[in-house]
């Protein structure tokens, strides 16, 4: 049974206090006196062919303790296709890409041996662009393409193209082709996002009876453990990975990268190693939200009907494929969701280019493809002369609908929501006032992104003080799941106080498989595992209470500590009173569960290339922004910020209200000045603080939110994750204000003023793909 | 070179490179970690300390400019069992932390500043934090929690 009465709301974080007096220890805070320190020799071309690698002169230089390099961990990894090495053995493939590693005494030691290490690199044309990397006889990243091992099958691939998914239903050829219909053209185009959590990525290692330990800053500790595994190659059992507080992940750290090495190093010298990117380092190689070249097309009638659309999505994986070849399978879900259609075909490749990797985050290319779906909508919206907020709740996804992969949808969610956001906007009134004579733009905006889920696993040792262990592979990565949902959930289920439940640390030799923490899956998977666990604790806690009570099982209930006689509060025995009974008769109490995806049915043949054909929990969300933008300079002023989110069941309103106002501004950032560049020779040109901007203090607003509860989820007491997707509709609401405000389409971010200056005065180039075949079909492999 | 100062407290000698930054020296040798080093070029406040009743950024701070000084770290603000700080205990109370990184910073910057200008308002204590890069939070329930701390602050000494 959940029961969700039993369930203490807006729980305090039990890791608030620590925090706040500095006596968190983070990984990067570890280092102990007698830790060596490791540094990466990175290479400074994009692409080239290592012809000499001699590093004999630098192990003789003080304080060196080991180096490594490609010739000591062979094994190959990657998504779907393993073709990323630790280190670049032979060829190099992007500026930044490891090549060495050296631990001495000190950091300073080993900087210093870097200069001592002979490395000759031919270097070669690099390969910068999707379009130079598309381009016919364009030189391929990876030569040996056909022969990597393939992890998962299903993506057509070739050459540059490290994957694609594709998503058919339906004739969309004559949808095109009838006379009633409007054919809206949209080409957009965006740039990448760098996460900056504070801590950046930073493993120890060592090894400890033949085995290797990793503490890392992971969201993912079992992709740690197996990719160790295999780039060691050794049997992923030997690699035991533990993870202390995470200093921010934002999805950067849902990969393995620089923590096989620190195993590497520590099974050579004997001694712990912490290898950690400098602020430099890590910005230069962070694992980007992609960017990405989109061409859409709807065939729209006059009432407003979508009756065909298409598109190809071009999303740059830079040097190695990663979450991109994962991601290729949401272009569907998101380009393809939120709206009913008629016909639709969707293609996404993963674009292998000289440049550093991309990665996952936050809600991925979900937050891309919403910005072109909303723009493109409300270009159809144009077109035909709908009003946009009408146009949508006609046309958004309701009960019993299909999505893009033939995918039956559960519930109405969106059009309420856009119901609740007419409220939200009536209760707070608009700021059209506060634009003061610049130019004012309001939009609203809606977005599909779902919730991770896949396996997770939970055990729940009972103690006979009447507190319960929690020992699961979750990682507290700041959103607080691990320190509220979690403890809450179990609570409720066995009659505790949540800070009677003890929350382990992630440890992969203690907890079972998990399939990581992101995705808004924390809640949602390990949550329901840990329900499982629990149910096996109560059945046995009642069991043993029965027979000490002589009182059926199920007339029992737990409550505030005790098993009680159902309807008599008070009677019955203290659960410790019966802990204790039961470690000294039966033995001790505990319970697992576990959980993974359900699966939901897609229709046959739709989905091709696809890790996931069917949303097991979809989240939507609907935004509003209102903006100013001074006509003389191009800057754009965010007024007033308003939020309508599906969160299944909120368990804790405030943590999610703190986890909407940080996405949002996480996506005003996004939308407004966080920008990367790739230089002419393949760098990401803001590599630290000063280039890069994150939004500060006086750059927001505050987010008025209203949380919408009672979708349909599988989640446990109908919870759906809520950190992930508070980002998700932020770069479509901010462009689609702009484009309200200027009177001009937007079709790239961020909305830098500059970029505004030149939308406004018509000189804005507009997004042009020679790369993309005009026909659909074209740009497909098979 | 040798300098001599007080960390929290104690009498400290450092021996070494004088451009070696404070917070090195903090984290380093001291073994004093809620002194963050996020950008160690100014711009996060992450490793805001007192230098002798100032906030300053620790990174920014060489060892070699500090013979004599006084450095009061996150450590010392509320240290052993001792309450949280009126200001640690306003953001706990509105559950603003998240991954937390930047909250030792963040406390020892508007500590002080807050102590100077008990009658902010919002706009002057977002004008304060720019300084404070905080990456998770999204700011205004910082506020909020900095708003709600001089509010009791204020109703504190009305009662007297
Ligand atoms: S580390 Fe000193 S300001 Fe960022
Ligand atoms: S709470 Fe993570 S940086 Fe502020």
């Amino acid at each position: 049974m959940v029961d969700v009465s039993s369930t203490v709301m807006d729980l305090p974080r039990r890791d608030a206090r620590d925090k706040l007096r500095g006596r968190t220890r983070y990984t990067n805070d570890r280092a102990r006196p007698d830790t060596l320190h490791a540094v990466l020799l990175r290479s400074t071309v994009p692409a080239g062919r290592i012809t000499r690698l001699d590093v004999s002169a630098a192990l003789e230089c003080p304080g060196v303790h080991a180096i490594v390099t490609g010739a000591d961990a062979p094994g190959l990894h990657g998504i779907g296709i393993a073709d990323h090495p630790l280190f670049a053995t032979d060829t190099i493939r992007y500026h930044g890409e490891p090549i060495a590693c050296i631990a001495a005494e000190t950091e300073a030691e080993a900087k210093a041996a870097l200069a001592a290490i002979v490395l000759d690199v031919e270097p070669l044309n690099p390969v910068l662009t999707m379009a130079e990397a598309l381009a016919p006889g364009a030189p391929l990243i990876h030569e040996d393409w056909r022969a990597y091992e393939v992890l998962t099958e299903g993506g057509a691939r070739d050459g540059n193209i490290a994957w694609e998914a594709k998503s058919v239903r339906g004739d969309v050829d004559a949808a095109f082709a009838r006379s009633d219909v409007t054919i809206v053209e949209s080409s957009i185009a965006v740039g990448r996002q760098s996460h900056v959590p504070f801590e950046p990525r930073v493993a120890i290692g060592s090894w400890e009876n033949g085995r290797a330990h990793i503490e890392t800053s992971t969201q993912v500790p079992w992709t740690v453990r197996n990719v160790t595994g295999r780039v060691l190659q050794l049997p992923p059992g030997r690699v035991r990975v533990t993870v202390p507080p995470v200093g921010g992940g934002f999805g950067l750290k849902f990969d393995a990268t620089i923590e096989p090495i620190t195993a590497l190093l520590a099974r050579m010298t004997g001694r712990s190693v912490i290898l950690e990117n400098s602020r430099q380092e890590e910005m230069a190689t962070c694992l980007c939200r992609e960017n990405a070249e989109i061409r859409i097309r709807s065939a729209v009638t006059a009432e407003g009907e979508i009756v065909g659309r298409e598109a190809v999505v071009l999303m740059d994986c830079g040097a190695y494929g990663g979450e991109q070849v994962f991601l290729t399978t949401m272009t569907s879900h998101t380009l393809g969701g939120s709206y009913r259609l008629g016909a639709v075909r969707l293609v996404s490749r993963a674009v292998y280019t000289n440049t550093p990797p991309n990665g996952a985050f936050r809600a991925c290319n979900g937050v891309y493809n919403s910005f072109a779906l909303e723009r493109h909508t409300d270009e159809i919206c144009a077109a035909i002369g709908m009003d946009p907020i009408e146009f949508r709740k006609r046309n958004v996804l309701g009960n019993g609908d299909l999505g893009p992969t033939g995918q039956v949808f559960e519930g109405d969610v969106l059009g309420p929501m856009l119901e609740r956001m007419d409220t939200l906007r009536a209760n707070t009134g608009t700021l059209e006032h506060a634009a003061d004579g610049r130019l004012y733009g309001r939009a609203t905006a809606l977005g599909t992104w779902f919730i991770f889920v896949g396996p997770s696993a939970a055990t729940i040792n009972l103690n006979a003080d009447g507190s319960a262990t929690l020992v699961t592979s979750g990682v507290e990565i700041g959103s607080g799941t691990m320190m509220q949902s979690l403890p809450q959930i179990v609570a409720g289920q066995l009659g505790l106080h949540p800070d009677q439940i003890v929350v382990r640390e992630a440890d992969t030799d203690a907890a079972g498989l998990d399939a990581g923490i992101g995705g808004g899956r924390t809640t949602v998977s390990i949550g329901a595992a840990s329900v499982g666990a629990a149910a096996e604790v109560r059945e046995k806690l009642l069991r043993t209470a029965g027979e000490m009570l002589q009182t059926a099982p199920k007339d029992l209930v737990l409550r505030d500590g005790r098993v009680e006689i159902s309807g008599r509060p008070g009677s019955g025995a203290a659960i410790s009173t019966v802990v204790a009974h039961a470690q000294a008769t039966t033995g001790p109490i505990s319970g697992t569960g576990s959980f993974t995806a359900k699966n939901t049915p897609a229709m046959a043949g739709c989905a091709m290339g696809h890790f996931i054909d069917a949303l097991d929990i979809p989240v939507f969300v609907v935004h509003e922004a209102e903006v100013a933008v001074d006509p003389d300079t191009g800057h754009v002023d965010v007024l007033a910020y308003r939020v309508v989110q599906d969160v299944g069941r909120a368990l804790n309103p405030r943590a999610i209200m703190g986890q909407i106002q940080g996405g949002v501004v996480q996506g005003l950032g996004y939308a407004l000045h966080e920008e990367v560049t790739i230089t002419g020779d393949g760098r990401i040109a803001q590599d630290g603080f000063e280039t890069y901007r994150v939004p500060l203090a006086q750059d927001v607003v505050p987010v008025v939110a209203d949380l919408y509860e009672g979708a349909p989820s599988m989640g446990p007491l109908g919870t759906k994750g809520a950190g992930e997707v508070p980002i998700l509709a932020v770069g479509s609401a901010i462009a689609c204000a702009v484009s309200n405000a200027i009177g001009k389409p937007v079709y790239r971010l961020p909305l830098t003023p500059p970029r505004v200056l030149r939308l406004i005065h018509d000189i804005e180039p507009r997004p042009d793909y020679p790369h993309i075949a005009p026909n659909w079909t074209d740009n497909t492999l098979r | 070179m040798t300098v001599t100062l007080r960390i929290n407290g104690s009498a400290c000698r450092f021996h070494g490179d004088p451009m070696t930054p404070l917070v090195d020296v903090l984290r380093r040798e001291r073994f004093l970690t809620g002194t963050k080093a996020v950008c160690r070029e100014g711009f996060c406040g992450a490793c805001t300390v007192e230098v002798d009743g100032e906030a300053v950024m620790s990174c920014l701070r060489p060892i070699g400019l500090l013979d004599g000084a006084t450095v009061k770290s996150i450590e010392a603000l509320a240290p052993g069992d001792t309450a949280l700080h009126p200001l640690q205990a306003a953001f706990e109370a509105a559950d603003v932390v998240q991954c937390g990184m930047c909250f030792p910073g963040m406390v020892m910057s508007l500590a002080p500043f807050l102590r100077e200008n008990p009658d902010a308002g919002r706009n002057e204590i977002k004008a304060a934090m720019v300084g404070n890069i905080c990456r998770c939070t999204g700011y205004e329930r910082i506020v909020d929690a900095v708003m709600n701390f001089l509010d009791s602050q204020k109703m504190e000494q009305a009662n007297g």
